[in-house]
């Protein structure tokens, strides 16, 4: 399934291709192309912590950017692969290493100690393949349930509607245990015991009342109420269901009076299995499970999607198309960040300013329905074009967005910016240095607030960026309030690159014209036997995929938006993988609110800017 | 005297005089009406957004739909004071008892609307983790159909859960008595989940052994005729 191509000048001249094969000559032999060109070694999974320390450390390769870890499956029997994508910032890099590990010996070693973004990635991989990592710190589920008993979900051998049947699941959901939701270290530190077989007991005051995990005894009458709680972790669970946690995201707080010590953030309330499904999905019909797993800004996800497909497929688009998803793309940017900046704005305090972004996002929705039909879900692309061609007058109505949008900004800057409030609450507050920003994985406005210039549209152009002239704002002192103020800035951008594409939109089909990819219009399928066919494959079979792989990315509005795809030549995706970058931010969360007061959690969190759903996928 | 309904606009304590006829502001009403009344028109919804739902349910909250108009827009975010919950989005197993938690905690009075495709039946993700319907979990009122539902669509369900509670009664001994037997507990019996969580209608290429064979749609046919005999027996 994978696809052998001859080894290509371009990656067998890649320097670290040439070091990995110098240093590890056994374990490094087989070499191939990713479907856009970088090199993609195979290493033998007995020394990937050993190669992966070396392209890390090693001055000449510095891969200090882990934008993907990922696992993949091929069929029944076969062995689980697991890419660790990587980018090197000083060289500007790209490399794949990938193994795989076979069925009776899943282990691979642990590289937390190289890249932080790696523990969440690992534990994901863990959870979905069940392959273990040696030296992981806290190796335990992370999207499915902790105690989920049917199994691997990504292998191929785990049916899509799981191993139990509907009402299983309802009442195993049901009756589980309220202690089984909480860490062990969490448990413990609540004064719970817990069994070398995993039972628990609770503390002994506690244990009468039943209650879930607390820290408060009960003061004496001799005592302050404050000599009480000196020294007394107080356990504090915020969320799934929490007004400013912008989801069902859940955190379980270990506070010292106001000061958080401890922050574990809990995901997966919101694992909808979009990876699995795509699965069983043709290539088109995955497009509208793409926007639905970041609804504020849909149409990255399908432009990215399509993106993707195309690569495998390596068809070039139509310079229409490519200007109009541009458009799409950076509209849809914008609607990101404005429901970024209104509900960020209500944490805080500033209700007014939900009301003045949600009165433009409603004008984006106008133009997601005239082009689309629908305001939130648009399902917009097509792999090799588009659903179909702008509507009359939509250009026009595009323009006098773009050209009245930033009034409504500025009024939002007038309210914010200077404001002695919001600078109070959001200064200095959840500071996250370039460095240790880098090491977990993080990218998008939270990264270059903390002043690292890496946006994918200018590292790795795709839609012709490279052609439009644009900033990319970056911040200094990586709190919230540089990251409140990339993201004004960067709509600004948008707004720019909007007029500039508007100004070179060229004529011309949106779509291919390959009938074997995009629909024929319907008269011609009407017309001639051979359209005829093609449209009664595309529609009855789908498109077919050449057998390959990629690991594509783009810019969504939080962050590098990756996507891992499989094909074996079929209709049908043998392995679906994003790369959510709201997952990767968020697993820096913990950080950042160390030693805060737990009202700043909730404004770190915001600034963020997280999506559940495509932080659980 | 006048029903409530027919009331002058204008009149609000202090200054308006209900015109019944009756000096000192005395009226006669029925008590289930009154109640009504007032539980109808002042509801407070306790979102329990999870997805793209949650967001146009937040728009349908914002300036341009504005459910403030019809004594919703007091959003409470505490299930003990609240009296109408608004599902909005997909649920997951994983969050399904959370879900049953809050809906216990919320006192009767309490309606529940089940906003999209995915909390009232799974809606395009028939697979391992979503719940196929939140009615598995949680009575449900009023369900909105749509993927999402337009701010529009969902203020149409609240106006239907407004007439719903218009018809109620005080003497109707099934409507609002706590349950503490079902705390906790699905919604329905087992064979009803299993039957209404089948997989159905769109899910192409899909059936109840997907993943572990070749299926396709000539396959998924036989797996109906199958079921159909099954329900025969």
């Amino acid at each position: 399934m994978v696809r052998v191509a001859p080894l290509d000048g371009k990656a067998a001249s890649h320097p670290s291709v040439r070091a990995l094969r110098e240093r590890f000559s056994e374990g490094a032999r087989r070499v191939e192309s990713d479907a856009l060109g970088y090199p993609v070694v195979w290493i033998d999974p007995r020394i990937n912590g050993e190669a992966l320390r070396f392209l890390r450390e090693a001055p000449d390769q510095a891969y200090d950017l882990l934008a993907d870890l990922m696992g993949a499956h091929a069929g029944i029997g076969a062995p689980i692969q697991v890419w660790y994508q990587l980018w090197s910032m000083a060289h500007g890099r790209q490399l794949r290493i990938a193994c795989e590990v076979p069925m009776h010996d899943l282990e691979l070693d642990s590289v937390t100690d190289l890249w932080l973004a790696a523990d969440w990635l690992e534990r994901e991989v863990w959870d979905m393949y069940g392959v273990s990592f040696r030296g992981h710190p806290d190796l335990r589920r992370i999207l499915m349930p902790e105690n989920y008993e049917e199994g691997f979900p990504l292998r191929k051998d785990f049916p899509l509607r799981g191993r139990f049947s509907r009402s299983a699941q309802v009442s195993r959901a049901l009756s589980r245990d309220l202690i089984d939701i909480y860490a062990v270290d969490e448990l413990e530190m609540a004064g719970y015991a817990v069994t070398d077989d995993g039972g628990v007991r609770a503390p002994p005051e506690r244990a009468a009342e039943g209650g879930a995990p607390g820290g408060i005894r009960d003061v004496s009458p001799d005592e302050q109420p404050e000599d009480a709680l000196e020294g007394e972790p107080i356990l504090i669970n915020m969320g799934p269901q929490h007004p400013a946690t912008h989801g069902v995201l859940r955190l379980v707080l270990q506070l010292d009076g106001e000061r958080v010590v401890r922050c574990s953030p809990h995901i997966g309330y919101l694992h909808t299995g979009f990876e699995k499904t795509c699965e069983f999905r043709e290539w088109n019909q995955c497009v509208p499970y793409t926007d639905r797993m970041d609804y504020l800004a849909p149409m990255l996800y399908n432009i990215g999607y399509a993106g993707a497909v195309e690569a495998l497929l390596d068809v070039e688009i139509t310079e229409r198309c490519r200007v109009v998803r541009v458009i799409l793309g950076e509209l849809n940017r914008i609607l990101g960040h404005l429901l970024w900046l209104g509900t960020t704005a209500i944490d805080i305090g500033a209700f007014s300013v939900f009301l003045y972004t949600f009165q433009e996002r409603e004008r984006i929705y106008n133009l997601h329905e005239a082009y689309t039909g629908g305001r939130i879900t648009t399902s917009v692309t097509r792999v090799g074009g588009m659903m179909a061609d702008l509507p009359v007058g939509w250009t026009a109505a595009a323009r006098d967005f773009a050209a009245t949008f930033p009034e409504t900004l500025d009024e939002v800057e007038r309210l914010l910016s200077r404001n002695a409030i919001w600078q109070g609450r959001t200064m200095d507050i959840g500071v996250l240095s370039a460095d240790r920003a880098v090491s977990y994985g993080v990218t998008g406005p939270t990264l270059r607030a903390s002043g690292v210039a890496y946006d994918v549209r200018k590292a790795r152009p795709y839609l012709g960026y490279e052609e439009y002239d644009f900033d990319v704002p970056v911040g200094t002192a990586g709190d919230v309030y540089d990251r409140y103020l990339v993201r004004v800035e960067e709509m600004r951008q948008s707004v720019r690159i909007i007029e500039q594409a508007l100004e070179r939109l060229p004529g011309g089909p949106i779509n291919i014209d390959d009938y074997r990819i995009v629909l024929p219009p319907k008269g011609e399928a009407m017309g001639s036997i051979d359209t005829m066919i093609s449209h009664f494959k595309l529609v009855m079979e789908g498109v077919r995929v050449p057998a390959g792989e990629t690991w594509y990315s783009i810019e969504s509005s939080k962050g590098e938006l990756g996507f891992g795809i499989v094909s074996d030549g079929g209709t049908k995706p043998v392995r679906c993988r994003f790369r959510g970058p709201s997952f990767i931010n968020i697993a820096s969360l913990p950080e950042l609110v160390r030693g805060e007061l737990v009202a700043d959690v909730v404004a770190i969190n915001a600034s963020l800017d997280v999506v559940l759903g495509e932080i659980d996928r | 005297m006048k029903p409530l309904d027919t009331l002058p606009t204008g009149a609000h304590p202090g200054e308006g005089r209900l015109d019944t006829g009756i000096p000192h502001n005395w009226m006669t009403t029925k008590l289930d009406y009154v109640i009504n009344w007032a539980r109808r028109n002042s509801l407070w919804p306790m979102p329990f957004g999870t997805a793209c739902c949650a967001i146009e349910m937040m728009a349908s909250a914002a300036s341009k739909y504005d459910i403030g108009r019809f004594g919703m827009e007091r959003m409470s975010f505490s299930p003990r004071q609240a009296d109408l919950m608004i599902v909005a989005g997909r649920v997951t197993y994983k969050l399904a008892p959370v879900l049953r938690r809050v809906w216990d905690q919320m006192p009767q009075p309490k309606w529940c609307v089940s906003m999209g495709a995915c909390a009232s039946s799974g809606g395009m993700f028939d697979n391992y983790t979503i719940v196929q319907g939140i009615d598995t979990i949680v009575p449900v009122d009023v369900y909105v159909p749509g993927c999402p539902p337009r701010p529009e669509g969902l203020i149409y369900g609240l106006l239907m859960i407004q007439e719903k509670i218009k018809g109620e009664s005080l003497a109707d001994p099934r409507a609002r008595d706590e349950a503490p037997e079902a705390v906790g507990r699905p919604n329905l019996p087992p064979e009803t989940i299993e039957l209404v969580a089948q997989p159905f209608g769109n899910s192409t290429n899909q059936n109840r052994m997907s993943g572990l064979g070749p299926t396709s749609a000539l396959a998924r046919s036989r797996d109906r005729r199958e079921r159909r005999l099954e329900h025969r027996d």
